[in-house]
């Protein structure tokens, strides 16, 4: 469950980088606006405009921390940096049900993942806007309906990915996948709760570096501790 | 693939041509105006000559560099592979990407005004620090050991590593063999460091001679201990060219810095490549702020006016771009080495010679001991060390440069667990980081003796320049080529403010300040340190 409220003290906590991916207007933000503040924006414009975004996830036995990196329009000309990818722990990798060449795109962004990341990432594929199937259409085509077109399909269904293509090709990735729709909300939550329960124990940074097979990597200069020039001679607090 | 969307005839205020530190602090620096930017770089990495490249990089690095002669920024370049590294059970390079090698490594004082400005702009919670413990200065002279007595125990027969002191604990603790004498002169130079502008009646008519003059008839400090303070001026030139007022500014900023963000330290570095982290950090500011990043696509012809339009008051400049796009900006930022301009201005005037070398063993001796009291590894978040070998320590020629080595230790996440990497630099030729690296390898005790698996040599230059600020002509700001300090470079800081200024005009604001973006860090942000 996503709940932004106030976590049970006793239970560990930590945090997880999760970086966004796919192609333009494929929901990437809404998603992340749904899970983090419940809300969505019709017609909303490109990028989140922030660093990140975080919010939390309780599982029954410890707090998961999201930490949410957005793109921030840099993948458009192929231009994310390096440490968009480092430690990041989870990805999401977006497609819109409605648009096939998008589940091609995002078949670019796993693999550059895997070339990029982390090698014990956890990716989840995402075909988003959901809402814009008929309910029944997830089961019934095979039919690819023919791809290069935004056009809106007849009678209200404007699915061009059939369920069972990208559902094939993250099994064959080992990916998580998720149907969802950040319009309604449906099933938002249950990608970050499940991303949060993918990943294994050993990969989770405590708060303050308690996790087993680490090395101290939390350990770090605090740069808000810079004291009054005058205090430096032999000071060792 | 996704449809590249055209650039072609698009209009801009700003075109910021390279993706080195300075552009990089100037796209922060912009990032929460109005302005409509554009950042191109024409290298397909981010960092310019501050990049950090993984091992595949650095080769197509070097052959770039090879074959380029439109930049006179770096030359000489190559790269070499031990030749056993693919033995059965000998040590290994990992794979490319387990490297991040930075091309500049740059240590930042902890008194420098660019860790304010990071903190003020809040990128600094994007970026990890690790500070750079003790400097050692390797010395042959044995009269050194016996007067000041190093605490450590890694003696060769050609010369042992003396710990540089900066503190009075420094000298008071130091071995209790040391000649009393020389202690006290010691802490007479440190306490006159820490004030010493107000002291200029002593100095001054010594600041354009060699320090060592200086320290021999002002504080009769033998001679032997000079290059304990040589040390800390990270001076490219031999003693006899290290002026008093270059060096006194220079040692009392490290003293200074020392114990400001936690005791044992002067210096900090961001992990993973170290200002190539800061630009791409900056960089994404600037992309989550608006700006349009692409790489691989420089600029490729001399802008000229743009055709006026109607109802627009500010003159354009028409550029093209790499590729064939056309487009208009106000502005144009950037590097002689970004700009399609013969560089004029720059005559090369000096000569770094660098190398990086990886090094199988984690130098873990060097690099973690002896902190400073009441410092522990676990307390304070040591990533590397700084060995300085003084003119001539190496071969015995008094007219050889220093050479400095900066050790990164795995923990700055610029090699695989286990190995560490060692930045070389002098202004003297080539062979001699070599000497140095592998003078250190053979001074530190560790079983099996770590040995060099990869080592990449180049040539970096820059020009002299006269004045401060950016140089401004008809809408196009020139960066200066970076520095070959060892040092973060302060004058960056003015030459990016005012270029930022020359943008953004009177309603500038404060440079590098933002309040946090909206709905970022509900909670425990920023103390999580």
């Amino acid at each position: 469950m996503a709940d932004a409220g106030a976590s049970p003290a006793p239970k560990p906590s930590s945090s997880v980088k999760l970086v966004l991916l796919g192609e333009a207007a494929v929901g990437k933000s809404s998603l992340v606006m749904r899970f983090v503040n419940n809300d969505f924006q019709e017609n909303k414009e490109p990028t989140i405009g922030a660093a990140f975004l975080t919010q939390k996830c309780n599982l029954p036995t410890r707090t998961i921390k999201f930490e949410i990196w957005d793109t921030a329009g840099q993948e458009r000309f192929a231009s994310l940096a390096p440490m968009y990818y480092r430690n990041a722990q989870a990805a999401l990798v977006v497609y819109d049900i409605t648009k096939s060449t998008s589940l091609t795109k995002a078949q670019h962004w796993v693999a550059e993942l895997q070339r990029q990341a982390s090698p014990g990432i956890v990716i989840a594929l995402v075909g988003n806007k959901l809402d814009l199937a008929s309910p029944s259409s997830s089961s019934a085509d095979d039919a690819d309906g023919g791809d290069g077109g935004d056009e809106e399909a007849d009678e209200g269904d404007a699915r061009k990915v059939p369920t069972k293509t990208a559902k094939a090709y993250a099994e064959e990735e080992g990916l998580l996948f998720f149907e969802t729709s950040a319009k309604t909300g449906e099933r938002v939550a249950e990608v970050f709760t499940a991303i949060a329960n993918a990943i294994p124990e050993t990969q989770l940074k405590g708060p303050r570096g308690a996790a087993g097979g680490q090395r101290q990597e939390e350990s770090r200069v605090n740069l808000g501790a810079a004291k009054d020039a005058s205090a430096k001679e032999g000071c060792a607090c | 693939m996704e449809p590249l969307e055209t650039l072609n005839e698009t209009e801009w205020d700003v075109v910021i041509a390279g993706t080195g530190i300075q552009q990089s602090l100037l796209a922060l620096a912009l990032s929460r105006s109005e302005k409509r930017i554009l950042h191109v770089d024409k290298n397909d990495y981010y960092g310019g000559a501050e990049a950090a490249l993984s091992l595949q990089e650095a080769e197509s690095w070097v052959q770039s560099v090879q074959k380029d002669n439109s930049t006179v920024l770096f030359t000489d370049a190559k790269i070499e592979q031990a030749p056993n590294v693919d033995e059965e059970d000998g040590p290994k390079l990992g794979f490319s990407r387990a490297y991040s090698l930075a091309l500049a490594p740059q240590l930042i004082y902890t008194e420098s005004k660019l860790l304010g400005h990071l903190v003020s702009s809040k990128v600094y919670r994007q970026l990890e620090f690790l500070a750079m413990g003790n400097w050692w200065v390797y010395t042959t002279d044995t009269s050194t050991t016996n007067s000041l007595q190093s605490t450590s125990e890694q003696e060769h027969k050609n010369g042992k590593l003396v710990k540089v002191p900066t503190t009075r604990e420094d000298v008071v603790f130091s071995d209790k063999s040391v000649d009393l004498r020389s202690k006290r002169a010691v802490m007479k130079v440190l306490r006159f460091l820490m004030d010493y502008e107000q002291q200029t009646e002593l100095w001054e008519p010594y600041s354009m001679q060699p320090l060592p003059t200086f320290l021999t008839e002002k504080f009769k400090l033998p001679t032997s201990l000079h290059n304990l303070f040589l040390a800390l001026t990270l001076s490219p030139d031999t003693p006899a060219n290290t002026t008093t007022a270059y060096a006194l500014s220079r040692i009392a900023r490290h003293l200074r810095s020392t114990g400001r963000l936690g005791a044992g330290f002067s210096s900090v570095i961001p992990k993973w490549g170290g200002l190539s982290e800061l630009a791409q950090v900056s960089c994404r500011a600037g992309a989550v702020g608006g700006a349009v990043y692409v790489l691989g696509k420089g600029i490729a012809g001399s802008p000229t006016p743009a055709p006026t339009k109607e109802n627009v008051s500010t003159p354009l400049n028409a550029i093209q771009l790499d590729g064939g796009d056309a487009v208009n900006t106000a502005w144009i930022v950037g590097s002689e080495a970004d700009l399609p301009r013969s560089p004029t201005n720059l005559s090369p005037t000096r000569t770094c010679s660098r190398s990086i070398s990886i090094i199988s063993g984690p130098l873990t001796s060097l690099i973690h001991e002896a902190l400073a009291e009441g410092a522990t590894p676990s307390t304070t978040p040591i990533g590397g060390t700084v060995i300085v070998f003084p003119s001539g320590s190496l071969n015995g020629f008094a007219d050889t440069p220093p050479v400095y080595l900066i050790v990164h230790s795995d923990a700055m996440g610029e090699c695989p667990r286990g190995q560490s990497v060692i930045y070389a630099s002098t202004s003297g030729k080539q062979e001699i980081n070599a000497l140095a690296v592998d003078c250190l390898l053979r001074q530190v005790a560790a079983e099996p003796v770590p040995k060099v698996l990869w080592t990449m040599q180049y040539e970096q230059h820059a020009g002299s320049w006269q004045e401060d600020e950016a140089v401004e002509h008809e809408g196009v700001i020139t960066m200066k080529p970076s520095s070959l300090d060892l040092v973060f470079d302060e004058n960056i800081l003015s030459e990016v403010e005012s270029a930022w200024k020359k943008v953004l005009g009177d309603d500038a604001g404060t440079f590098l300040t933002f309040e946090d973006r909206n709905s970022v860090g509900d909670d425990d942000d920023g103390d999580e340190a």
